[in-house]
């Protein structure tokens, strides 16, 4: 939305397409904040730092840089358009400390960021007359003669299949989240665009970084904050222990969140969970405090998990959080094809390397949104129209009816979760040549079982379960990539954990991983890390 | 008969003038239940939710100085009013949650010697007798049991919303109304419409809007077979009953249906006349449906 | 424990069921569950054509309104034991006051063009934009900042199921966000647009917007928020803002409404002349309200005490 408003702003004929009214998108949930270097006593370079020591050393520097330094313009910019940080006594825009960061830099609107961004970038797209088709999910992106011509998307309404023609197009369909069984994304947070990317022949970099939350409730997956550690919230295990002290005595539940998930599967697989969880008790702080300073998570608890903190703990366990890896762009979120374009979650720049760090996930959608919208509008202005393919639609059409007439085949939901079991059992928080290689062999075997599956809804309209079709078929080409990724990446680093190699290696690995498909087959490939400012060092806190 | 129940009395503008039967009514059958009602003679408009329309703080001052009142004969303010009901209950809550809107509300009441300390409770008719009295002790003073009738509850949307104000029906499954018609001896009809809108604010507005409203839950209550409304409220019962004739004509339909105020019904059963419930005043004449 | 669902469904697509019809599901319900977890529960093990929106699972997005047992619900934070309980079964159907496309599948589009319609963005003029936002300021347009877009206020809303151009609680609240901003450099003209037919006086005041918001938005207080401004900005030839003036000036004067001064004020004399036949009918029930022989109440100096004493406060602030 933002690269669709400054495309606007040039100018430019500009459409959204997305298969969810944008306001919904999962940018929408994110609570905590935004990272700028607004204060005198902090410095861009300072966040850079940050957020490359953050990054475990993976991160690209100059894109990097370019975040950081543009970081405080469109956080005023944000302004402008109708956002109202939080407001310190001062009536300066407040900011807080957050997770490696070594300055208080993470601006914040209550406790809905996210959402009042989202709503600020839709307001900006009624201003402007963007035109949006909702609930249009996007079937594929044309490519033709080595650029980009458009896309063809699914009205989801009627079930009609529509051509797209346009000049230039911007992948911004967020993370993948959902490939795993466990996590804090939302049920449209398939990767949609990165599947679609990787079938135009553009690469996917860094996959197998996925981030894993601590807190996060069984089932729904919603995210308990770490305001309820913060606050003096025990993690304990099935004997009632408060295992964080064996982990990290000093610190205990408020190590960072890789320590702490990795604590808490320790305990699970070592049999000292409570139905695959752990418990998060906060019944010692006393019913006033969960009360008054809790407020929030309690709701939750009572909502979300039918338990309320104040009498009973609540159980939690690790889930998957955020995609590091995504479309390989450079800084100008150009990808591999000329007139294609992909930023924020979807993308890889890249800014945040082997770990992101908490409040650069909404500043890269802001800051890379505005580039990509800039550079598809500039290629725009340099480019004249080039026809879209006339086979594209027909082909696309032909898919879909064969789809929807295949009799008798595997339920899609059933795949789905065998897809969610491998992701969750073999490529999760602890991985290893053995598990890693377990997975891949069943994501291969859910590949073929994908292929003969059929549908239970032959109906045109608002039929949800082509849609979920759709999808998993971009999941599991996503979950190769990460499986491949992880299997070949012999080092542990940022959020890749490897038992088998638990030690950083920057001699051998010190790059990023690229994922090709070709001909409908897997290729790996490399690219280097740029390095301008801070040479690598051991990422200790 | 004395049950040791007494409240300061706020009948409302409305009951007091253009349906001045609903207040009559409720004095009879106070004193026959043994309620003791006192009465506020000081006591102004509560603004009817305009007041809110037109500034917040004098809003809360015109309500606080309506409490400060009940504060001093040391009694909770029973109304008969829906309207009157939320409106005071809105201003109470926000008072009484926020001490330093107490507080500068009190800084203004303070010009004519008053003050609020936040201890009044709101509660109407309907409440009092299914909670404070009961309904069993209301059922054995019926002495005519109204096995006729089948009355569609109109609870109307002030007695129910917003419950964080209100805080005593359920709104999405009152009982109130519907146990006290009961206990009268009466059948409960239900219908869609029983938590919904009368169209009372819109009247002069957008008048269209407020008839057809009114008339579509006449007929929602109509099709389930009700043979008459009721209602605990006056402005609900003036959309419902006065108007019905405006309603039936925006939906080109006849519907004819008998509106009682809830304090109408409880007369009945108790024993009371046509004449001392004020049942001429109504513009749909009851008449065939009392025996 | 085993719960039954009944769920509306609709596919205008089907030609062996065109029209709506109930049907029933049997779901084992754990401690916990919510009403989106058991309906996924549904589509992904007994049924794939049941359509419904969803995305974030947790009271964000804004995706999965729908009816619960008559009610508007968010179907992700409503937990289906207590619901159960409390309600003795569970219907689900599409969202009120909208059309279904299939299933619990609305058409939102009447609900985005009013949104569209206040002109859902800031609009500073040169003068306005560098207004600094104070945390008091923020505090004023917070509540109407939480709004999701999730219908449940229009679905609610008993003046919408009546008039279908009524502009609607959400794009109400959401007009209040920049009218209440003190960076809007067009509030008044934002206002006089609001006080027009169908817009915000339009509004029965049924509290159901503020009841059934699953966010705290209150739309009911934004829109009363929006007609004292439009008031205080002397936007007053209008039925409804006469209709509050006549009020404000009924009480001060006597403590009491005085309903027929308040019909001649609000509608005019010539439209009040309409009113006669109703008033004659009224007459002879002995119903017609006679103006001015309203009593005073005792006291009332203090009432016109609290009324000076207000309008000495606004105007201060107004100074400010």
């Amino acid at each position: 939305m933002r690269a669709a408003i400054e495309a606007a702003r040039s100018g430019l004929d500009v459409a959204v397409v997305s298969k969810i009214y944008p306001v919904r998108s999962h940018s929408v949930a994110a609570q905590g904040g935004i990272n700028a270097a607004l204060k005198a006593a902090d410095s861009w370079e300072a966040h850079m730092f940050d957020t490359v020591k953050g990054s475990d050393y993976l991160g690209d520097q100059d894109a990097i840089e370019v975040m950081c330094r543009e970081a405080p313009s469109d956080i005023l910019e944000l302004e402008r358009m109708g956002a109202v940080f939080s407001r310190d006594s001062e009536g300066n825009i407040a900011q807080r400390p957050f997770g490696g960061a070594g300055y208080p830099r993470t601006c914040y609107l209550a406790d809905r960021t996210g959402h009042g961004m989202l709503h600020v970038m839709y307001e900006q797209l009624v201003k402007h007359g963007v035109f949006i088709y909702d609930e249009w999910h996007v079937l594929r992106l044309i490519v033709e003669d080595g650029s980009a011509r458009g896309v063809i998307a699914l009205e989801l309404d009627t079930g009609k299949l529509h051509r797209l023609h346009s000049k230039s197009v911007v992948i911004a369909t967020g993370g993948y989240g959902r490939v795993y069984r466990t996590t804090t994304n939302a049920l449209s947070s398939t990767g949609d665009g990165m599947g679609l990317a990787l079938d135009a022949g553009v690469p996917l970099m860094d996959m197998e970084f996925v981030q894993f939350h601590p807190t996060v409730l069984p089932r729904t997956g919603i995210l308990m904050t770490e305001g309820a550690r913060g606050e003096g919230g025990f993690l304990v295990n099935s004997k009632g222990e408060r295992f964080m002290e064996k982990y990290a005595p000093k610190v205990k539940e408020l190590a960072s969140r890789d320590v702490v998930s990795r604590a808490e599967q320790t305990e699970i697989e070592e049999g000292r969970g409570v139905d695959g969880c752990v418990l998060l008790d906060l019944r010692h702080l006393g019913a006033e405090k969960i009360k008054t300073r809790l407020s929030q998570i309690r709701g939750l608890a009572i909502d979300f998990a039918g338990v309320d903190p104040v009498t009973t703990p609540v159980p939690v366990k690790p889930g998957s959080h955020y995609s590091m890896g995504g479309i390989a762009v450079d800084k100008d979120c150009q990808t591999a094809v000329p007139g294609l374009f992909a930023a924020g979650e979807s993308a890889c720049v890249s800014v945040h390397g082997a770990n992101r760090l908490g409040g650069n996930s909404l500043l890269e959608t802001i800051v890379f949104g505005r580039r990509a919208g800039v550079s598809a509008a500039e290629y725009c202005k340099a480019t004249e129209a080039k026809p879209f393919p006339d086979s594209a639609l027909r082909e696309a059409c032909h898919s879909v009816a064969m789809i929807l007439k295949r009799d008798a085949g595997e339920s899609i939901f059933a795949l789905k979760s065998a897809m969610n079991d491998a992701m969750e059992d073999f490529c999760g928080i602890f991985r290893n040549k053995e598990r890693l290689a377990k997975g891949y062999g069943k994501i291969r075997e859910l590949q073929e079982r994908y292929k003969k599956a059929a549908l239970g809804d032959r109906s045109d309209y608002f039929n949800n379960e082509l849609l979920h079709y759709l999808e998993l078929g971009q999941m599991l080409d996503i979950s190769e990539c990460i499986l491949l990724g992880a299997m070949n990446r012999e080092e542990s680093r940022g959020s890749h954990f490897r038992t088998d190699f638990p030690k950083r290696d920057d001699v051998n690995w010190l790059r990023h991983t690229l994922v090709h498909k070709e001909g409908g087959e897997f290729r790996l490939g490399y690219r280097d890390v740029s390095v301008t400012k801070f040479k690598p060092e051991e990422r200790k806190y | 008969m004395g049950t040791g129940l007494k409240y300061a009395y706020y009948p409302g503008c409305v009951s007091q003038h253009m349906t001045k039967e609903t207040n009559e009514t409720t004095r009879k059958v106070a004193a026959k239940l043994g309620i003791e009602l006192h009465d506020m003679p000081k006591a102004s408009c509560c603004g009817a939710g305009l007041l809110t329309d037109y500034d917040y703080p004098l809003y809360l001052a015109i309500n606080a100085r309506i409490f400060a009142e009940a504060e001093a004969m040391g009694m909770d303010i029973l109304t008969i009013c829906s309207t009157c009901l939320m409106v005071m209950s809105t201003a109470n809550r926000d008072l009484k949650a926020d001490p330093k809107l107490l507080a500068e509300t009190n800084e203004v009441l303070a010009k004519s010697g008053l003050k609020y300390s936040g201890k009044v409770n709101v509660k109407q008719l309907l409440w009092v007798l299914a909670a404070d009295y009961g309904l069993e002790n209301l059922k054995k003073q019926v002495v005519k049991p109204l096995s006729w009738l089948k009355a569609a509850p109109f609870y109307g949307c002030h007695s129910l919303r917003p419950s964080d104000a209100l805080g005593f029906d359920d709104p999405e499954k009152p009982w109130s109304l519907d146990a006290a018609i009961e206990a009268l001896g009466a059948e409960p009809v239900q219908y869609r419409g029983k938590t919904k809108c009368c169209g009372f604010q819109v009247d002069i507005v957008a008048e269209k809007t407020a008839e057809k409203m009114t008339g579509k839950r006449l007929l929602e209550g109509k099709e389930r077979g009700a043979n008459c409304f009721v209602t605990p409220c006056p402005f609900c019962h003036i959309n419902l009953d006065n108007y019905q004739g405006l309603a039936e004509k925006a939906l080109d339909t006849k519907i004819g249906m008998p509106v009682f105020h809830f304090s109408q019904l409880v007369g009945l059963a108790l024993g009371m006349t046509p004449q001392e419930l004020g049942l001429s005043r109504h513009l749909v004449s009851p008449e065939k449906i009392i025996r | 424990m085993k719960i039954q669902f009944r769920i509306r469904r609709y596919n205008p697509n089907d030609r062996n069921a065109p029209e709506p019809y109930y049907q029933a599901y049997t779901v084992e319900v754990a401690l916990g569950m919510t009403v989106l977890e058991a309906l996924l529960k549904i589509s992904e093990e007994q049924d794939s054509t049941l359509s419904f929106r969803k995305s974030c699972r947790s009271a964000i997005c804004g995706s999965c309104a729908m009816t619960v047992n008559g009610f508007s619900r968010l179907a992700c934070n409503l937990q289906v034991l207590p619901e159960f309980q409390k309600m003795g079964g569970m219907t689900i159907e599409p969202l009120a006051n909208h059309r279904a496309v299939k299933d619990l599948v609305v058409d939102m589009t009447p609900f985005w063009n009013k949104m569209e319609k206040v002109n859902p963005f800031l609009m500073p003029t040169e003068k306005t934009a560098s207004n600094a936002v104070s945390a008091e300021d923020e505090e004023l347009i917070d509540q109407s900042q939480k709004c999701i877009m999730c219908a449940c206020c229009n679905a609610e809303c008993n003046a919408l199921e009546i008039d279908e151009r009524f502009v609607a609680p959400a794009a109400l609240a959401k007009a209040w966000r920049f009218v209440g901003d003190v960076r809007e450099g067009h509030g008044v003209k934002r206002l006089e647009r609001l006080s027009e037919e169908h817009g915000m006086w339009d509004c029965v005041r049924c509290v159901h917007c503020t009841q059934y918001c699953p966010k705290g938005v209150a739309p009911l207080k934004q829109i009363e928020r929006l007609r004292s401004a439009a008031m205080k900005a002397g936007i007053l030839d209008n039925p409804g803002a006469k209709h509050v003036e006549a009020m404000a000036e009924s009480v001060e004067k006597f403590g009491r409404l005085d309903e027929a001064a308040m019909t001649f004020k609000t509608l005019g004399f010539l439209k009040s002349l309409g009113k006669i036949p109703l008033g004659i009918r009224m007459e002879l029930h002995g119903k017609m309200p006679h103006p001015y022989i309203v009593p005073q109440i005792e006291g009332i100096e203090e009432v016109r005490e609290i009324y000076r004493e207000a309008a000495a406060r606004e105007k201060e602030k107004k100074k400010e």
